[in-house]
């Protein structure tokens, strides 16, 4: 652990100073933030709320080849990424970073997907601290935090002129090592103003959850009418699922032209009716209610009971950009409220 | 601006009637500058309902968007009627519902608002931050009067109001069997001007342009989703037996299906725009159907969503229709 600091006009040298690393990093297109990798250091932003799609897409991207293959010939082409392979995701929110570990519980649960695995074993993650958090950030409501460090190997402050960077593990210091003719070390002013930005960020967080006790009552509205509050006006899109940190699912489909294929995944979402529909036609969540049903209980009951952690780590995505206003923090106050019809004895 | 007691007890009096399922309108969203459709299902609800100016959904999108699920064996299916609340804009969505038979006119109950526009909410955090706790938000003919965290704001109509609203020829709903306010006089115009102006570049300009938007796209399908025209039971690019578009998202399919949706709207787009406020990674999707709108009236004299009895546009022919691009 150590303090540096390097003068935000010199980002530009920091990222083009990572040489080892292949270098992942805020970009803006137009209005929207997206995590790329670097091409153009001129084009990487630090004065952004939450990326408009989340680093996710690093470690599962939305479509990925799994192998290609020729017909006829029994061989294919696994394209595995190498552990190998130095990535450096770079001014990651904290919250972005707890999905990560989040997500990662399922795919090292009962096979190592190497997919997504290999990729987090070979990632070094330097965070950036929110200063502004969003108007529906309540990450502090489910283990996070504006400043978290928890599962970060380095964190910036952004500070105005300067850019303060601690950091946190080996991979961190590695980083810093390979930064040595940018970085500075840090004096206590800089300590001190990223302290004070932690707090301030804290206070400026305005929406919040107290999750006790949800995971334990939401299998017992199964059937409640509550649902179709939201559901009723869901669109059945797929913004909520795509844009969640969290969200994990995909699609499996093989791809083919002529003679060459490839087995691909792809995102896939269980808002969308044919996520769930059997071969036979059969779809057991035949209606937006189940669906709908599906994502919450999947975070706030499923994913708990089965993880021991809340898949869900507060960033506002689902919030901020459904377009009919379907509130995942209204839908949890609401499932308190709920009351469970007493079961009929005979 | 509508009375909402007025509009609350006509949502009631229609509620309230044996021949009515649903009624779907506005109410206010938990945070910002956000409304939230609202359908209700029983009168006593029905005191949630609002409009007002941030009131920016179109709630004719809801009345295909209902999931109706096989009737058991015995039992009669609900015929009852819809009501649905509408904006000027909104109403053209119904009326090309009805031009295409989506549904028959005595099925839905329509409860006009002549608007004066709606906020673009993206253009309000930009002005006055994003805030948690609910904005209130009221218009006269030259400003918007907002509410923010309990201090009073302004801000010029034109600053604030969604990009729709000021290109406006529809203010008054075109179709409507009450009215919950009178009528507003007509307060913009349409000249298609960006699609002129977009027209003028070189063709590598506007494919390199095209190439960088559809490469954003994650399919999340919002835009097909509200879309009150894409109301297709099975949606081709989602059709699994067979498949036609791949799932998999690149230029190519991505291309793909936002061409295949412009073209499907040909002639049926009435430009709401939900299709564009709705994207999470802002594609502007109406330049595409603005440019198809201009055409379509351009070289067939044809406007969808203002008149009942109109011909769908392809199922409509005329020996004068141009037929410059047949050899």
């Amino acid at each position: 652990m150590a303090d540096y600091r390097f003068a935000k006009e010199k980002l530009a040298d920091v990222l083009s100073g990572l040489t080892d690393y292949k270098v992942f990093a805020p970009t803006v297109t137009g209005d929207v933030v997206r995590f790329l990798e670097v091409a153009d250091p001129a084009q990487v932003s630090l004065d952004y709320t939450n990326s408009n799609v989340p680093p996710k897409e690093l470690m599962f991207p939305e479509t990925e080849t799994l192998f290609r293959y020729r017909l006829g010939q029994n061989e294919f082409d696994a394209t595995v990424p190498s552990p190998e392979e130095k990535r450096l995701i770079f001014g990651i929110r904290p919250c972005d970073a707890q999905a990560y570990s989040i997500v990662e519980r399922l795919y090292r649960w009962d096979f190592n997907d190497p997919y997504f695995v290999n990729r987090r074993e070979g990632a070094t993650l330097v965070g950036l601290a929110c200063a502004d958090p969003c108007a529906n950030c309540f990450c502090p409501s489910v283990g996070g935090g504006p400043a978290s460090e928890k599962y970060l190997d380095a964190i910036m402050f952004d500070l105005g002129d300067t850019v303060y960077l601690k950091t946190i593990t080996d991979r961190g210091d590695a980083v810093a090592k390979a930064l040595s003719s940018v970085l500075e070390p840090a004096g206590d002013s800089e300590k001190k103003a990223a302290e004070k930005q932690a707090d301030d960020a804290l206070s400026k967080i305005q929406r919040s959850i107290d999750t006790a006790g949800i995971p334990e009552k939401l299998p017992s509205l199964y059937d409640h009418p509550f649902w179709e509050q939201f559901s009723d006006r869901c669109l059945g899109c797929g913004i909520c699922t795509f844009l969640c940190p969290t969200c994990h699912c995909f699609d499996i489909q093989d791809e083919c032209e002529a003679f060459d294929g490839r087995r691909a995944r792809m995102w896939d979402t269980c808002m969308f009716a044919e996520y769930s529909v059997h071969a036979s036609g059969h779809n057991p969540r035949p209606t937006r209610k189940e669906r709908t049903r599906n994502r919450i209980d999947h975070k706030y009951s499923y994913f708990p009971t089965k993880f021991d952690v809340i898949a869900c780590v507060g960033c506002g995505r689902c919030i901020n950009y459904c377009p009919v206003n379907i509130d995942i923090l209204d839908i949890l106050e609401k499932s308190k409220e709920a009351q469970v019809k007493e079961e009929k004895t005979a | 601006m509508v009375d909402p007691k007025k509009l609350q007890d006509k949502a009631k009096e229609i509620l309230v009637r044996d021949d009515v399922r649903r009624l779907i309108g506005w109410k206010r969203g938990t945070y910002g500058y956000e409304a939230a459709p609202a359908v209700i299902k029983d009168a006593s609800d029905a005191e949630v309902l609002i409009f007002d100016p941030t009131c920016v959904q179109n709630p004719a999108s809801f009345i295909t968007l209902e999931e109706k699920l096989p009737v058991p064996r015995g039992a009669e299916p609900d015929t009852r009627k819809v009501a649905v609340m509408v904006k000027g804009c909104d109403s053209r969505a119904i009326v090309q519902q009805l031009v295409e038979k989506a549904y028959d006119r005595e099925d839905v109950i329509v409860l006009g608002i002549p608007c004066r526009g709606v906020i673009d909410h993206r253009k309000a955090e930009a002005m006055f931050g994003d805030v948690a706790a609910p904005v209130e938000v009221s218009l006269n003919s030259d400003k918007v009067t907002l509410t923010v965290n309990g201090e009073k704001k302004e801000a010029k109509r034109e600053e604030l109001l969604m990009d729709k609203c000021l290109r406006c020829r529809y203010p008054n709903p075109l179709v409507s069997d009450f009215l919950l306010d009178g009528e507003v006089e007509k307060f913009a115009d349409d000249d298609f001007g960006d699609v002129a102006e977009f027209e003028k570049q070189p063709p590598a300009d506007k494919w390199a342009y095209w190439e960088e938007q559809f490469s954003k796209c994650i399919r999340c399908y919002s835009c097909r989703n509200v879309c009150p025209m894409c109301y297709c039971v099975e949606c081709i690019v989602t059709k699994l037996r067979p498949q036609w578009t791949r799932r998999s998202t690149d230029i190519s399919e991505n291309t793909a299906y936002h061409i295949q949706r412009a073209w499907h709207l040909a002639g049926r787009c009435i430009e709401c725009m939900e299709c564009q406020r709705v994207c999470p990674v802002d594609i502007p999707i109406m330049t595409l159907n603005r440019k198809l709108t201009r055409d379509v009236k351009e070289l067939f004299d044809y406007e969808p969503g203002v008149d009942t009895e109109a011909q769908p546009l392809l199922a409509s022919y005329n020996p004068q229709d141009p037929e410059e691009y047949i050899m």
